[in-house]
């Protein structure tokens, strides 16, 4: 067995494609992602303008089966809404089995998915591949946390619906005093604000030892949107150059983590 | 101004912003010793909206909270864009929004909402002023000869069954009966519109009152915007109109905390255009009939002629073209003429009365009018030259 693995980079299984297809789904924002198979998981990651980079981390226990050659890097370019469409070919309302080869550089991605309700179908997915550009590295080793909350999803999902849509920068206030979070929003003539104490039913953890003030543009924090509206909670972390990370952990029956993550880029003050 | 909305009223209050969004882009806001006032305005001035909230509808008034040394109230002038963002979604608001404060910041000339929200959430919105004025209109609803009381589902029902594409709506009165249907506009090709018309039966109605047989043409936007706020709060609409050319007046009131007025301006529809629908698409709804008479006497608003509380003085000229088409030579005559719909454009230029919504003219018709007479009056033609023909022997 182990043997005939070797001669692909890459092959894994997995009982169900579903969830998987609705965390690709979450960060569909581009037309082409990376799919980087690495030893702890797969990540795929998608970047917008060199501001926000978003991944879909999927760790290598959700598989049944899950080899990556230890020797080469895995690693290339492919059409993320092709991907989905392929995972869901028998339609959303079918769960199906679902193994993925990818024999070397250059190769196509291969998908063979089994309906699990109907037998003897399969389908025959070849995904054409393309070389990876680089992949931003936007974490800083060398900068510290300043803050780090836990909120539930739905209701920051909620809280973002009703932001307004015309405006251009969000404003984003930690502080370990009341109100210790603010999101305030520009808009043409008129400002809005929304205050919620850490004491609020949203909020499950909150870590903050200094005030800290923030901006970033309200369209690539609107990105998160998709991607709240299949998870359970979020975890927003602010490191002190400025740079968000928001990790959202996906709603799911079992106790495998899959989530998405999205690094965003502050605006500097002018 | 402080006041204090507790958290269903917020609903409504969310409900009322959204009518009137309907109707126009500013929001005016003054507030009285015992009610505040919103009030809108359509750019073209043809429809107006005002509602009154009185004091009992809110926790807490204080109608000047800040200015003390003169008996003034908040007049002020917001954008309705505003407005909408701070009721952004008024079907959820009354489960996540527990209290609303609306206050006037003095020192930065904003008008400030504040929602406490479910969680703990507290969502601030600080809106510019753009004017310090107050705006009111003038008509009346008192003294009109016609006075009908709908439940609010008879009249929506009814203009579900027209087009999206229509635009105006023609409401003609008996005593017998009550015709809707929409306006067609003269210059359309009649061989591609369709015509819609319902009858309803004064049975249908809590309150029906025909003074005097008229027949009134008037935007459907707005109506219908009022429709779906009588919908969503459950009440019924009082119609109060006159004739042609006068406004038509919709009240809805829940009787003790709220009042709205819509107005509309009313235009004259085109006869000869129209009247042959008649018998073309005749739309009889028999079936609903028996649907609602069954259940009208349990809902029946016996207040019909009870003058509602009068919160509008008559200080401004704003509605106050009403001229009735007979006084206008031009408009009328017996050929079935089309093109005069729009007969008071002329002396109206000049001041701040303003103009019914406009009905299309044909104006080909006009021009050639005179082809498709039968007789040639020599002498009204005579009659109106102004300048001869500069050669009379070519």
């Amino acid at each position: 067995m182990d043997d005939e693995m070797s001669e692909y980079y890459f092959t894994a299984s997995m009982d169900s494609g579903k969830t998987l297809c609705s965390l690709l789904k979450a960060i569909q924002f581009q037309e082409f992602a990376v799919f980087c198979a690495l030893a702890e998981g797969l990540k795929l990651t998608v970047e917008e303008g060199k501001c926000v980079q978003a991944s879909a981390y999927v760790p290598a226990d959700n598989f049944t089966e899950y080899h990556v050659r230890s020797d080469v890097d895995v690693m290339f370019k492919i059409n993320i809404s092709v991907l989905a469409e392929c995972l869901n070919i028998f339609g959303s309302g079918e769960e199906s089995s679902l193994k993925m080869y990818y024999r070397c550089e250059g190769s196509p991605l291969i998908l063979v998915l089994q309906p699990q309700s109907v037998h003897n179908v399969m389908t025959d997915c070849e995904i054409s591949t393309q070389t990876a550009d680089s992949v931003l590295e936007l974490r800083d080793e060398d900068t510290s946390e300043v803050a780090k909350l836990v909120l539930k999803a739905p209701a920051f999902l909620g809280l973002l619906a009703d932001l307004e849509r015309s405006c251009d920068i969000m404003e984003l206030k930690l502080s370990p005093e009341h109100p210790n979070i603010s999101i305030i929003t520009y808009g043409m003539q008129d400002r809005s604000c929304i205050d919620m104490p850490k004491s609020s039913e949203m909020v499950q953890s909150f870590n903050c030892t200094h005030a800290v003030t923030l901006k970033y543009q309200l369209h690539h924090i609107r990105l998160i949107m998709k991607a709240l509206a299949v998870s359970t909670k979020v975890v927003v972390r602010c490191s002190s150059n400025g740079l968000l990370l928001l990790q959202l952990k996906l709603e799911k029956e079992d106790q495998r983590q899959m989530f998405s993550e999205f690094y965003i880029v502050p605006l500097l003050d002018d | 101004m402080k006041c204090h909305v507790p958290g269903p009223n917020v609903k409504v209050l969310g409900r009322t912003v959204h009518a009137l969004a309907r109707f126009g882009d500013e929001l005016y806001v003054e507030s009285l010793a015992d009610c505040v006032l919103l009030r809108t305005l359509n750019a073209a001035e043809s429809a107006y909206a005002v509602v009154k909230f009185s004091k009992n509808f809110f926790s807490y008034f204080n109608y000047n909270y800040y200015s003390t040394e003169d008996n003034e109230g908040l007049k002020c002038k917001i954008s309705m864009k505003s407005a909408l963002h701070t009721f952004k979604s008024p079907t959820h608001m009354d489960k996540q929004v527990e209290n609303l404060e609306i206050k006037l910041d003095p020192e930065s000339c904003k008008l400030i909402f504040q929602l406490r929200c479910k969680h703990g959430i507290v969502k601030t919105h600080f809106v510019s002023i753009l004017d310090c004025k107050a705006m009111q209109a003038v008509y009346t609803k008192d003294l009109v000869p016609n006075r009908i009381t709908s439940p609010h589902k008879i009249l929506s029902e009814a203009l579900s069954n027209f087009q999206s594409s229509d635009d105006q709506v023609t409401v003609e009165v008996s005593s017998q009966n009550m015709l809707l249907r929409n306006y067609i506009d003269t210059l359309a090709d009649l061989s591609k519109v369709i015509r819609t018309q319902v009858t309803l039966k004064p049975a249908e109605f809590d309150g029906y009152t025909i003074g005097a047989d008229t027949m009134i043409t008037f935007t459907l936007k707005e109506f219908k915007a009022l429709l779906a706020f009588a919908e969503a709060l459950s009440l019924p609409i009082q119609i109060h109109f006159e004739t042609t050319g006068r406004p038509v007046v919709f009240i809805v009131h829940n009787g003790s905390t709220f009042e709205a007025h819509f107005v509309l301006a009313t235009s004259k529809a085109d006869n000869a255009s129209q009247i042959t629908t008649q018998n073309t698409t005749h739309n009889e709804r028999t079936k609903r009939k028996d649907v609602s008479s069954s259940n009208h006497s349990a809902r029946k608003k016996p207040n019909l002629n009870t003058d509602i509380s009068k919160c509008l003085e008559e200080d401004s000229h704003l509605f106050n073209f009403i001229h009735i088409p007979e006084e206008h030579p031009v408009a009328v005559s017996t050929d079935g003429n089309v093109g005069n719909n729009n007969p008071q454009i002329e002396n109206n230029m000049d001041c701040d009365v303003i103009l019914p919504s406009p009905t299309a003219k044909a104006l080909i018709r006009r021009v050639f009018k005179r082809c498709f007479e039968q007789t040639i009056d020599l002498t009204n033609i005579q009659g109106t030259v102004l300048a001869e023909d500069s050669d009379p022997d070519t």
